[in-house]
């Protein structure tokens, strides 16, 4: 039958079915020979697709559930959901997004500094990611060295304590943003950035060069600012790299993470243990820029 | 004798002056119109007009600012001098050295309005504050200092106003509308006036020292990210630098005052302002000194070449030149030498030399940190004010002299009767 079926092409979609039913147990049969509650296991199953799918609110789920849950399988279990009601261990977990940039794969190429400038479409005169060549060494000993460089996302951001409007501030994410309809424009945050992360928008445009460049303003952190014009924010305030921010809340990579030729950039959560930067970041080749200044960088290098 | 000079002048002197006074004005408003030309522009265009960049974001407008923050917290600190430390011989100079005071806080604003890309939000920094920016705290004790300098004026000045008031004169005019009802002389008000100057000059200090200039060194020193702001002796300097240039301007400021009015200088008070003036210059060269001395000896690359950039580049002439030759060493020799240190005219030429000396410092703390690149491979800056920026200081500069003037026409800055002075 099997190879009948194999050499037929006239199965239909009902005949797959029926074979994946022979196949895999009866789900209600299996849980009636358990101890637990088949009812209440098929809502549960049932709701936590609609939590998935953001239909549910996962609070609303743990109230429906808290008081079966403590008589199925006691005080222990029970509790435990109970109190995830609040999901204290949530909140301080969030992700923490971080990058890893593999020096050794990184060839200088400055693939990432122009797709950054396309995403973000900053004006000429801003660079959000700068690719810095240096060479080392005396000849004939000498080589020559990439070091990209986007903002740091610091723990401990300069720019941040500085900052005299808090237009400038740090996401639970751990992303440092700028609220360009707040700030004033006093420049004391790129003075205090110790890796000249950040730059003022002087308010020029490549429109000359390429029509239609101030048609759309980029949606950085999500907000829509359509045509760039003079004196329209975020001309005439401070601008830099955000993570893509505005990719992340998609669940897309930093542009300059995607489009890395040598694929030296890691991009993830570093409050999960498991993902690659962080298993990356505790490598013996991991060091940060000038750890010396307590920022703590969330851009981590492998040398 | 001087007070019959100004009691009585005979009408020639008078109208002699009042043509000087209208050709001063006249400048000044020429000044005002041509910056104010300049100050449209980069209202307009915003800040492509000035050669600022965000590699040195921070330039000429900025050390003006420092610059006259400084000039008013110098000037505040001496009229202390006399209000709350008793130096009565100084005394011509106190009511002078607060009004001083107001006008360079509000100068210093206006260069602070000016570099701000946005200048229409400019009520953020108070509206959210952020507690752990200097910069946002300087903005709230400038406000309060200012209304201190200002309370502090008017009860120095209340009893000219009271005796003002009564004379038809436009002075007697402002004079009577700011005196209200309470239009008595006693021996009480006076002794209540006194008191209240001395409280307000002893908030006073602190306000000056620690949260005006102080607090504005405190906005560089706090900058990890420059080593050669970086360090704890900045805002100190900041303070003495203050008191040298403070001082210096209200002895050019006395003299030239005295002369275009053709009145008699107070030859002794002159002498020994000068001496106090280059003794806080010499404090201020000591601790210059090790400042630099640590800089040097702690060989941290990056503090060498901050430290290199003021002393040893294109910019150096603006630390050789300015601040050490026509700012520090001309001064000191026309101070200390025996035929020029009693000449009122080069005590003057001294004095301006040190004003401008110390703008010369305020460049040279603004600008080479931030030439020098942050990492190896990043651009290095290069910045030279341009032509709107010098124009746009010279206008802010000339509103200052013109609000000064003015105030000074309007308000009984000097004393009136010196001799009446002498019972009370
Ligand atoms: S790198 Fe600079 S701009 Fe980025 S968070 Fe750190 S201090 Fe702020
Ligand atoms: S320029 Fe803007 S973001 Fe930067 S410190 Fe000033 S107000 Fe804050």
């Amino acid at each position: 039958m099997l190879s009948n079926m194999l050499g037929s092409k006239n199965m239909t979609e009902k005949d797959w079915n029926n074979l994946l039913d022979t196949a895999l147990p009866d789900v209600e049969k299996e849980m009636d020979a358990s101890p637990f509650d088949t009812k209440l296991s098929f809502n549960m199953a049932d709701d936590a697709r609609k939590v998935i799918n953001e239909n549910l609110n996962i609070k609303d789920f743990h109230k429906k559930y808290h008081s079966k849950l403590l008589k199925e399988f006691g005080e222990e279990v029970g509790q435990d959901f109970a109190s995830g009601a609040d999901e204290p261990a949530q909140e301080t977990d969030g992700v923490k997004w971080g990058m890893v940039i593999d020096l050794r794969k990184c060839v200088g190429c400055d693939t990432c500094t122009v797709s950054c400038k396309a995403e973000n479409r900053t004006p000429p005169g801003i660079s959000y990611n700068v690719v810095l060549e240096q060479e080392i060494g005396d000849f004939p000993n000498v080589a020559k060295v990439n070091l990209p460089r986007p903002c740091m996302q610091c723990e401990k951001p300069s720019c941040v304590q500085v900052c005299p409007t808090r237009a400038t501030y740090k996401l639970k994410n751990g992303i440092v943003t700028i609220d360009n309809d707040r700030c004033i424009g006093c420049r004391y945050c790129i003075v205090a950035c110790p890796y000249g992360a950040r730059s003022f928008d002087f308010g020029e445009s490549y429109e000359d060069e390429m029509p239609g460049y101030n048609d759309v303003t980029s949606p950085e952190y999500g907000i829509e600012r359509g045509e760039r014009k003079p004196g329209k924010t975020p001309i005439g305030t401070v601008r830099k790299c955000n993570f893509c921010l505005h990719r992340l809340e998609r669940g897309e990579e930093p542009a300059c993470v995607e489009t890395c030729v040598g694929d030296a950039r890691f991009f993830g959560d570093l409050n999960d243990p498991n993902s690659t930067v962080s298993k990356l970041s505790k490598s013996p080749r991991a060091f940060r820029l000038k750890s010396d200044l307590g920022n703590g960088p969330n851009v981590i290098y492998l040398k | 004798m001087a007070t019959t000079a100004v009691a009585a002048p005979s009408a020639r002197v008078k109208a002699k002056q009042s043509k000087r006074f209208k050709i001063w004005i006249g400048f000044l408003f020429l000044l005002l119109i041509a910056g104010g030309y300049f100050i449209v522009e980069r209202l307009v265009q915003g800040l492509p007009v000035t050669n600022l960049s965000s590699i040195t974001p921070w330039g000429a407008w900025i050390a003006f600012y420092i610059f006259f923050v400084g000039l008013s917290a110098g000037s505040f600190l001496l009229s202390t001098l006399i209000y709350v430390f008793g130096m009565m011989e100084y005394e011509r100079i106190g009511r002078m050295a607060l009004f001083t005071a107001i006008v360079c806080m509000i100068v210093a604003l206006t260069f602070v309005l000016m570099d701000l890309g946005r200048p229409e939000r400019m009520l953020n920094a108070i509206i959210y504050w952020n507690v752990t920016s200097p910069l946002a705290w300087e903005v709230h004790f400038y406000l309060v200092y200012i209304a201190l300098l200002t309370t502090e004026l008017y009860i120095a000045m209340r009893e000219d106003l009271v005796r003002l008031a009564g004379t038809a004169s436009l002075k007697g005019k402002v004079a009577k509308w700011l005196t209200f009802k309470n239009s008595t002389i006693t021996e009480s008000t006076k002794k209540r006036d006194h008191k209240w100057m001395k409280i307000l000059g002893t908030i006073g200090i602190p306000l000056a020292i620690l949260g005006v200039h102080g607090g504005t060194g405190t906005i560089f020193a706090v900058v990890q990210a420059r080593p050669s702001w970086n360090t704890g002796l900045f805002p100190v300097i900041f303070v003495v630098s203050a008191m040298v240039s403070g001082t210096a301007l209200l002895l050019a400021m006395y003299i030239i005052k005295k002369k275009a009015t053709k009145q008699k200088i107070d030859h002794g008070m002159v002498v020994s302002l000068a001496k106090m003036m280059v003794g806080f210059l010499f404090i201020d060269l000591g601790l210059q000194f090790y400042e630099y001395l640590v800089g040097v000896y702690g060989l941290e690359h990056h503090h060498l070449e901050g430290l290199g950039t003021m002393m040893g580049s294109a910019y150096s002439w603006s630390f050789w030149g300015v601040q050490m030759f026509l700012g520090a060493a001309i001064p000191i020799f026309l101070v200390f030498n025996k035929k020029t240190g009693t000449n009122v005219n080069a005590l003057l030429t001294a004095a301006i030399l040190i004003v401008i000396g110390i703008i010369g410092v305020r460049f040279n703390i603004v600008v080479p940190a931030q030439i020098v690149p942050l990492f190896e491979g990043l651009p290095a800056g290069d910045y030279f004010p341009t032509f709107n920026e010098w124009m746009v200081s010279v206008g802010i500069a000339a509103m200052g002299l013109l609000i000064y003037t003015f105030g000074e026409q309007l308000l009984p800055i000097e004393e009136i009767q010196s001799s009446e002075k002498t019972e009370g």
